[in-house]
């Protein structure tokens, strides 16, 4: 145990005499989880888009003027020649081209379908079908104001016309609020990222200048060498962790509907598998440059495929079973379900269970690869 | 000045060659990347978890369910007895949406009443709850005039056309913006440690009692990752061109021509925490750290860049990425040109200079110190 100290108190002489580690340590991650949190929100807003109206009567007058009252969209130019709206798309000036045809009014006078052309910039899958379902969302209001307006009539000429109303309720996050989705997910990765780096800088640093072997032919076992050098990388994590969620709380008022307690041991758990992914890489690779690397494939991993933005379900199948690989995957489900949903142990069991596994494994194959190259 | 910048050139070459298991991370890793993701991410919505608490169990309610259920876009993962059981699935992310139609429905749409269903929503994932509450409004609002046809037509319909994607192909949107964010990832982190490695292993000082000036330095030790990160951005291109099918549409020479601008940009990003960093360690935390979420979320590769607040839009032009994908997708979706694309590279030229500038400054006044 005596032993264990001694490097613990080495450890973190070296990391605070070093100014710009600790700023990269604490500062860097909670201006970056106060900003990022704002990268989206409910609605997009601020849809560019060109108007090209060849009918110019008071329908398509009135369609245009749904359009802008509808807060989505920004119609910033319009242009009487049909031929020229690719030009904006190319150019990237709008996301999308209105065309009311000359016989738009005509058509909805004579009870004839009337249509509106739609040119969309594909490019961005996502923004091009949530434009469209704003432009559909309109039309259909539209036309269901048009059929409650008829029904009366239809009544009394004694048609019955059918009519389907929604009524939505939403649970745990009624504003639909989107900063308490992406800031708890964005505090996790930025922890995931400061701890798994450590770790991985740690060991190959001190093989690289030569001081690990001083530290090997000490009568230190590997084991206790390995735990020296994860816990204050531990102990830093989890005051991160707490400095950045009291930063959500305070500064986007994050909810947290569920048990502190609960959530502060899972995050401990995971703690040691981030850190036990670092300590992986520095295991296996030769030089720092090296573990950066292989480090910055963990993270884009664990980043693009944990569920946190990008929805698992959606992937294909392969995809989806090497999700279940990914430990953040887990951790943003705790996180989430605790914060938000006041999820109880019994929810969440699973998902511990799978991080204290991941640690496990990763610690005892670190050993063992750490072992292998000493000899 | 050029005779002088050649050998740290040839230098730094050498030194990049001597470590073959590096040189091939930095190929493979980017490349590796480009596949695993390109395939994984999609924006297609399919498969979200739905359940339904049919109170009516009528010819009218079963049409409804058998909407969603045909739509595609949902899987109905469980038919409920009671209304207890949807908060107590939902704890359990058995489904995130619940549709309740009540026991007067087929009545109330008999007898020309508003027929009211419910629709219950997990909002922890406010994104896919977004998604959910407006298809399934949608969808409703298509089946109102559909059954209505008879006595009412929509009034408006909308012809969609999609350019650039007609078959709206997530991969072909991804991998062009992934492209450009592993890029910038990967240069700011090769240039940030060289100059850091010198200084720890106290060659930089052998480097400075030489006649060579700063401005050199940083050339010289700039030049060969352009060639680098050029055939590393070449290699990712071509396998997604093969495995996707990307298309290339415009100018692929002009591609290559602002991507060496591109490059140039991010490696100064590189060599700009070098000159800050004092230990390898530094740089290489700072270059992560710092590019990582930057280059992933303010760059427009997930998330449009209008749709930001004014202080994150004018954050967003120092990330050499939203420039840059601006242009992969512009040369190979659009099928544009430089007379579109060049204030986009214009504007990477200006951001690398100006970093590259400020670096030399900073490397002086280090070594003064």
């Amino acid at each position: 145990m005596r032993k264990i100290r001694f490097i613990i108190r080495k450890e973190f002489q070296q990391i605070r005499r070093d100014r710009a580690m600790l700023a990269i340590i604490f500062v860097l991650p909670v201006i970056q989880l106060i900003l990022m949190g704002y990268v989206i929100s409910s609605e997009v807003q601020n849809i560019s888009m060109v108007v090209c109206d060849l009918d110019n009567s008071s329908v398509s007058r009135e369609m245009i003027n749904r359009f802008t009252t509808s807060g989505y969209f920004h119609i910033n130019y319009y242009e009487k020649n049909q031929d020229k709206l690719l030009d904006y798309l190319d150019r990237g000036k709008v996301t999308g081209a209105i065309v009311f045809p000359q016989d738009f009014h005509e058509n909805i006078v004579n009870g004839q379908p009337a249509s509106i052309q739609l040119l969309l910039d594909g490019q961005d899958f996502n923004g091009a079908t949530i434009t469209l379902g704003y432009i559909n969302g309109i039309l259909q209001q539209f036309s269901t104001e048009n059929l409650e307006k008829q029904m009366t009539n239809l009544k009394l000429a004694g048609i019955n016309p059918k009519l389907i109303q929604v009524e939505t309720r939403v649970w745990y996050n009624p504003n639909l609020e989107y900063s308490d989705y992406m800031v708890p997910g964005i505090a996790v990765f930025l922890l995931t990222m400061v701890t798994a780096l450590l770790s991985a800088m740690g060991l190959v640093r001190e093989r690289e200048i030569g001081t690990l072997e001083q530290l090997v032919v000490t009568p230190i076992t590997k084991y206790q060498l390995l735990i020296g050098k994860i816990l204050p990388f531990a102990i830093l994590g989890i005051l991160e962790f707490a400095i950045a969620l009291g930063f959500a709380k305070l500064w986007y008022h994050i909810p947290m509907n569920g048990n502190l307690a609960l959530f502060s041991v899972f995050a401990v758990v995971y703690l040691f598998t981030s850190l036990g992914v670092g300590l992986f890489v520095s295991a296996t690779a030769q030089t720092q440059q090296q573990a950066l690397f292989m480090a910055w494939f963990f993270m884009v991993f664990l980043f693009l495929m944990s569920g946190f933005v990008f929805p698992i379900e959606n992937m294909p199948q392969i995809a989806q079973y090497l999700t279940y690989i990914n430990p953040m995957r887990y951790m943003i489900i705790v996180i989430r379900e605790v914060f938000i949903k006041g999820a109880q142990f019994h929810h969440i069991m699973w998902q511990g269970a799978a991080m204290a596994a991941f640690s496990l494994t990763l610690f005892l194959i670190s050993v063992r690869k750490f072992q292998s190259r000493v000899k | 000045m050029k005779s002088r910048i050649i050998p740290i050139i040839r230098k730094e070459f050498i030194h990049i060659l001597r470590d073959p298991r590096s040189l091939a991370i930095i190929f493979i890793m980017p490349t590796l990347m480009v596949m695993l993701f390109g395939y994984a991410i999609t924006f297609d919505i399919k498969n979200i978890n739905m359940a339904v608490l049919d109170q009516d169990n009528s010819r009218a309610s079963r049409e409804l369910i058998d909407q969603f259920s045909n739509s595609g876009y949902f899987t109905i993962v469980k038919y409920l007895n009671n209304r207890e059981e949807i908060e107590e699935n939902i704890m359990f992310r058995q489904f995130i949406a619940a549709i309740v139609i009540p026991n007067d429905y087929q009545e109330s749409l008999d007898t020309g009443n508003p027929a009211q269903i419910q629709l219950l929503v997990d909002g922890s994932n406010a994104n896919t709850a977004t998604i959910v509450i407006n298809y399934i409004r949608a969808a409703m609002s298509a089946l109102t005039l559909n059954i209505n046809a008879n006595i009412i037509k929509m009034p408006i319909n909308i012809e969609p056309r999609f350019l650039y994607n007609p078959d709206l192909k997530s991969s072909h949107f991804i991998v062009p913006g992934l492209l450009a964010v592993l890029m910038m990832m990967i240069c700011a982190m090769l240039t940030s440690i060289t100059i850091a490695r010198e200084k720890e292993t106290g060659t930089m000082e052998q480097i400075i009692v030489s006649p060579v000036k700063s401005r050199e330095i940083i050339i010289g030790k700039v030049t060969p990752y352009i060639g680098v990160a050029f055939l590393v951005s070449s290699a990712v291109l071509i396998f997604s061109k093969v495995v996707f099918n990307v298309p290339i549409r415009g100018n692929i020479l002009l591609l290559a021509l602002f991507s060496l601008v591109f490059i140039y940009a991010s490696l100064s990003i590189g060599v700009f925490i070098s000159t800050k960093a004092k230990t390898q360690q530094v740089a290489l935390m700072l270059s992560m750290v710092g590019t990582l979420l930057p280059s992933i979320l303010l760059s427009g590769f997930m998330f449009p860049v209008f749709a930001m607040p004014l202080f994150l839009r004018i954050m967003s032009y120092i990330v050499p990425a939203k420039y840059f994908i601006v242009i992969t997708r512009g040369i190979m979706l659009k099928g544009i040109g430089a007379e579109v694309l060049f204030p986009q590279a214009l504007f990477l030229f200006v951001i690398g200079t100006i970093l590259l500038f400020i670096s030399s400054k900073n490397f002086k006044t280090n070594l003064e110190s």
